[in-house]
């Protein structure tokens, strides 16, 4: 059978042409099974409804045309509600437009160098609140002209010693955090060409120190600038930018949620042992043996949801499908109105959430009775049992360590497929959800 | 899980190093250094990854297997559990960034005396990025000073020109294997120090909080 090679996307995300040993991106567009701009009109009403369920079998199978990617991201993500009208949405983009210029005029307030199109990499801030003078930072602050280092004395606690006195303990926190997102934003998808634009570099600080501020009890952590770049990519404005971000991050916030003792995505790396030790106990006694019960190094994989593993156009293939996969069309309501939205599922509890409308996965969820009581697990966790089912054969008979086992996962690195991937972590979903009912 | 020692018997020592300092010091620079040569702007270490490099010091093959760290303070929960059953632990900092070499007493010597379980352990100090010395703001002396103090090995070098990044690592494995308890560490190869020492932890933190 003839099958239609594709094209690529490599032009859509050009890599600085000196970096050679970056992993290409296998996806490719497809003619008939990508989701194609006309196909994505063609799900609009005339108002503005969308037919979702008309788009999310193409994007499971084939992606999404990066052309288009951003605004159909938005949907996925649960920013907009696929029943509303063109208009309602200007409205709610309007709206938060102005909410985030509202947040980083905030933000501007504490620190001046916020939206400046600079940014610093040195802390400023000691943790009793004193600020501190790096040279390295009054350079950064300074680069064009006098105005910059105006601009950082202009601040607060510099114009008045004692005002740091009553700086608030939050402030002092998002402080601390600013020169960590300068490092790593300096080391984010620097194989890119977008990212040789100075404009692009302050742009992904502004967003992820908003977030910080905004969601203070994340604030920032290492791995959210891996999550937070391709949104700078894909969409255009900033703000835009940043609420597709926080939607992702009402996802995987818990993951980032620290306490003294743990970091939070260890909740879910407790969830893919259970999910090991029923479909391939031999595997989880093995890695129990070695010394890798806690899954640790699946770490990586869950905190920037595969972002290492794939190449960069790679990683946006499956993160779409997995989030097609999961849709649920009431997402919306659920970050806007979390009581309306238990309220309508109450009332709606005899009635079927119109699942034409869900992803395959969060079907195969509901089908399975999907008790209220605790949320269903993520794909994601799938999606790494699968890569672990995959290298089952060579971790039993290969692994005599946990250095081992590590290493045979980060070899996976490049040769990874994106569908195939989804398709395993489908199939084990089901025989899990199986196997736990029948338990 | 037998013992077997096949495919094993290609070195004749491993050892355990691990690289902490704050972040963007160059941990992974330097380790990528070591091991392959051309260094790019790397990405930030999410959590914990590990390199092995085989190498011959003192006419000894030896496996090294260094694990390398994030650097930010909330990951620490997570890579303190690495520091058991390392004979080396490498402490590096930015010669062009003073914090993190006041970091370095203020933190990390903490950490390593917190969690470190190897008594005998061998520290070093690296000083990283020297090929920028017009922006040098700590100087040798100060670092060979704090080097004296904790009692550890000094060096100072450049992940991007290689600039001494072999000779850290040879004079921190030359130094392991003069201490007898160390070498006898790393010559129990058949039984593997890295599964030894996690199952002896198998009781206490690490997952045992689940929220």
């Amino acid at each position: 059978m003839w099958r239609d090679p594709g094209a690529p996307v490599d032009s859509y995300y050009e890599v600085r042409p000196e970096c050679t040993d970056v992993p290409k991106t296998k996806f490719r567009i497809k003619a008939g099974k990508t989701l194609s701009a006309r196909k994505w009109q063609a799900a609009f009403s005339p108002e503005g409804h969308l037919d979702i369920g008309k788009t999310l079998g193409r994007i499971q199978r084939g992606g999404i045309h990066p052309s288009i990617r951003g605004e159909v991201w938005e949907f996925l993500l649960g920013c907009y509600d696929p029943k509303s009208t063109f208009n309602e949405r200007d409205e709610i983009r309007q709206q938060r437009r102005v909410q985030y210029a509202v947040l980083k005029d905030e933000c501007r307030l504490m620190f001046p160098l916020i939206g400046s199109g600079k940014f610093i990499t040195a802390p400023v801030i000691t943790e009793d609140g004193e600020p501190i003078y790096d040279p390295l930072v009054l350079q950064e602050a300074n680069v064009s002209s006098a105005e910059g280092i105006d601009a950082f004395n202009g601040s607060e606690m510099a114009k008045e010693p004692n005002t740091h006195c009553t700086m608030s303990k939050k402030e002092i926190q998002w402080k601390l955090t600013l020169h960590q997102i300068g490092l790593d934003v300096v080391r984010t998808d620097r194989t890119l060409m977008f990212y040789e634009k100075q404009e692009n570099l302050s742009k992904l600080w502004d967003i992820l120190s908003v977030y910080a501020w905004f969601d203070k009890d994340v604030g920032y952590c290492q791995g959210m600038s891996d999550l937070c770049s391709p949104m700078i990519m894909l969409l255009e404005d900033e703000a835009d930018a940043f609420w597709c971000f926080q939607r992702l991050m009402r996802r995987l916030r818990g993951n980032f949620r620290c306490t003294e003792r743990s970091v939070g995505v260890e909740t879910q790396l407790s969830n893919l042992a259970s999910i090991t030790q029923v479909i391939n106990p031999k595997l989880h006694q093995h890695l129990e043996t070695l010394g890798g019960g806690d899954y640790l190094f699946a770490f990586r994989m869950l905190m920037v949801l595969f972002r290492r593993e794939f190449s960069f156009g790679d990683s946006l293939y499956l993160w779409e499908m997995m989030w097609a996969l999961e849709y649920d069309p009431e997402l919306f309501i659920m970050y806007e109105d979390p009581e309306l939205a238990s309220e309508k599922s109450d009332r709606s509890k005899g009635k079927v959430k119109s699942t034409r409308q869900c992803g395959k996965y969060e079907r195969e969820n509901m089908k399975s009775g999907g008790k209220s009581a605790e949320a269903p697990l993520p794909i994601s966790v799938f999606l790494v049992a699968s890569v672990l089912k995959d290298k089952s054969t060579k971790l039993l008979t290969e692994a005599r360590g946990l250095d081992d086992v590590v290493k045979i996962l980060n070899d996976i690195t490049g040769d990874l497929d994106a569908k195939k991937a989804c398709t395993g972590a489908m199939k084990l979903h089901k025989k899990y959800l199986k196997k736990a009912k029948n338990a | 899980m037998g013992s077997s020692g096949q495919g094993q018997s290609n070195f004749d020592l491993s050892f355990k190093i691990l690289l902490i300092g704050d972040s963007g010091v160059g941990k992974s620079s330097l380790l990528v250094s070591f091991i392959s040569n051309a260094v790019d702007d790397l990405a930030p270490t999410i959590g914990v990854d590990f390199k092995i490099k085989l190498f011959t010091v003192g006419g000894k093959k030896l496996k090294l297997t260094i694990w390398d760290t994030a650097g930010q303070e909330r990951f620490r929960t997570l890579t303190s559990s690495y520091y058991r059953g390392a004979q080396g632990i490498v402490l590096v900092y930015d010669v062009t960034r003073r914090d993190t070499f006041t970091n370095l007493s203020d933190v990390w010597a903490k950490e390593v005396e917190l969690y470190s379980t190897n008594q005998d352990c061998i520290k070093m100090l690296v000083g990283n990025k020297v090929d920028r010395e017009s922006e040098r703001v700590v100087s040798r002396e100060e670092g060979i000073s704090l080097a004296k103090e904790f009692g550890c090995l000094y060096l100072e070098c450049s992940a991007r020109t290689r600039e001494n990044v072999e000779r850290c690592f040879e004079e921190l494995a030359l130094k392991i294997m003069e201490v007898p308890s160390l070498l006898e560490e790393g010559s129990t190869v058949g039984k593997r120090n890295i599964l030894k020492q996690k199952q002896e932890q198998h009781t206490p933190p690490a997952g045992s909080c689940c929220s």
